[in-house]
């Protein structure tokens, strides 16, 4: 039981990612429809890699698809404000 | 400041994370139940019945009472429960191997009865837990342990006969049969108030308004109430996340049909 996070910062979120939690399955990159979820080299529970946030140029759009299609609750995205 | 990962709050953190394979569809399901126990407020009165075969590992999922039974009577000891004290909600968790196969008879006849009580049975399309054999839900031209060179079967929604040379009459669906369709069935033969629908854990917002109404149509006294899930299973499919989302939103769809069968009074269902 491991709930620390990392924090990325990617267009209109702040994504924490649970590397204990993540067990690697893919799903949330299949589901992102910006494609800006990609393998990470932090290693998830069982091993394999995790995922990380900023793939793509244009960043995230906080759709929250990765977060609702997650079978493991290991992403969780809060929405912030552009600065501009 | 620590951030706590979005899980539904009856959810058992201890136990995270789950005993199941990655991409399972189970933590999906599990993850839509949580959320309508959570919106509905009933964690206290919930009586959660798991079965044999994968949805065994659901043991230690909720903070709620469990009880875990053998194979497919997992709806006859809900049923007990909920005789012998109607305050509770009981919901009896299958797969579809303990559901539509060995327990079937305990589904029809509760469904007969017209039980009050909710049914959730989780269709892989295969017998997972003992490594992917042939279930009652394989579809045509699916590749499984026991049916290597797929289920054979001539039909206008798969195409053309599946493996028509090396295939042995075992696998012909037009020998063995078609997968078996639930919701349909329970709909056919259910009576007043039952709430029958299949959901999809592609779709986990739905399926959580699925689940929801089945559980009050428990908690209003109405009826049976069958949810059956579509669901994954990438470990016994051997498919990766693309082609594992692929089957379950394109092919398994074209036959079991994402929809409610029948709806809840309330809402103006024929009763």
């Amino acid at each position: 039981m491991d709930y620390s996070s990392i924090r990325f910062e990617s267009g209109k979120a702040a994504i924490y990612i649970f590397p204990g939690l993540c067990k690697g399955c893919g799903l949330c990159i299949e589901k992102c429809p910006v494609n800006n979820l990609g393998w990470s080299k932090v290693l998830g529970v069982f091993g394999t890699p995790s995922v990380e946030p900023g793939h793509n140029e244009k960043g995230c759009r906080a759709c929250t698809l990765c977060e609702n299609i997650c079978p493991d609750c290991a992403i969780y995205i809060e929405k912030v404000k552009l600065k501009n | 400041m620590m951030v706590k990962p979005l899980m539904p709050k009856c959810w058992r953190k201890e136990s995270k994370p789950h005993k199941f394979c990655p991409g399972c569809g189970h933590g999906l399901a599990l993850k839509a139940l949580g959320m309508a126990i959570d919106e509905l407020g009933i964690q206290d009165k919930v009586v959660f019945g798991c079965d044999m075969g994968c949805s065994l590992k659901a043991w230690d999922f909720f903070n709620v009472d469990i009880v875990q039974t053998h194979h497919g009577r997992t709806t006859p000891v809900i049923t007990g429960l909920k005789r012998a004290n109607p305050e509770l909600i009981g919901i009896a968790y299958m797969g579809d191997g303990g559901g539509y196969a060995i327990g079937f008879q305990h589904l029809m006849n509760s469904a007969i009865r017209n039980e009050k009580i909710v049914a959730i049975i989780i269709n892989n399309t295969n017998y997972g837990m003992t490594g992917g054999q042939l279930a009652p839900g394989t579809l045509p031209g699916q590749e499984t342990e026991t049916s290597p060179y797929k289920r054979k079967g001539d039909t206008p929604l798969f195409g053309a006969n599946f493996g028509a040379e090396e295939c042995p009459q075992l696998w012909d669906i037009n020998e063995t049969g078609y997968p078996i369709q639930g919701p349909e069935m329970v709909t056919a033969i259910a009576k007043q108030g039952a709430y029958a629908a299949r959901g999809t854990v592609a779709n986990v917002r739905q399926l959580k308004d699925f689940i929801k109404k089945a559980l009050r149509n428990q908690m209003d006294g109405n009826g049976f109430s069958f949810v059956e899930v579509l669901s994954t299973c990438p470990t016994n499919w051997r498919t990766d996340a693309k082609a594992t989302l692929k089957y379950l939103e394109e092919d398994m769809t074209k036959y079991f049909k994402v929809r409610e069968f029948k709806i809840l009074a309330s809402e103006g269902g024929q009763q």
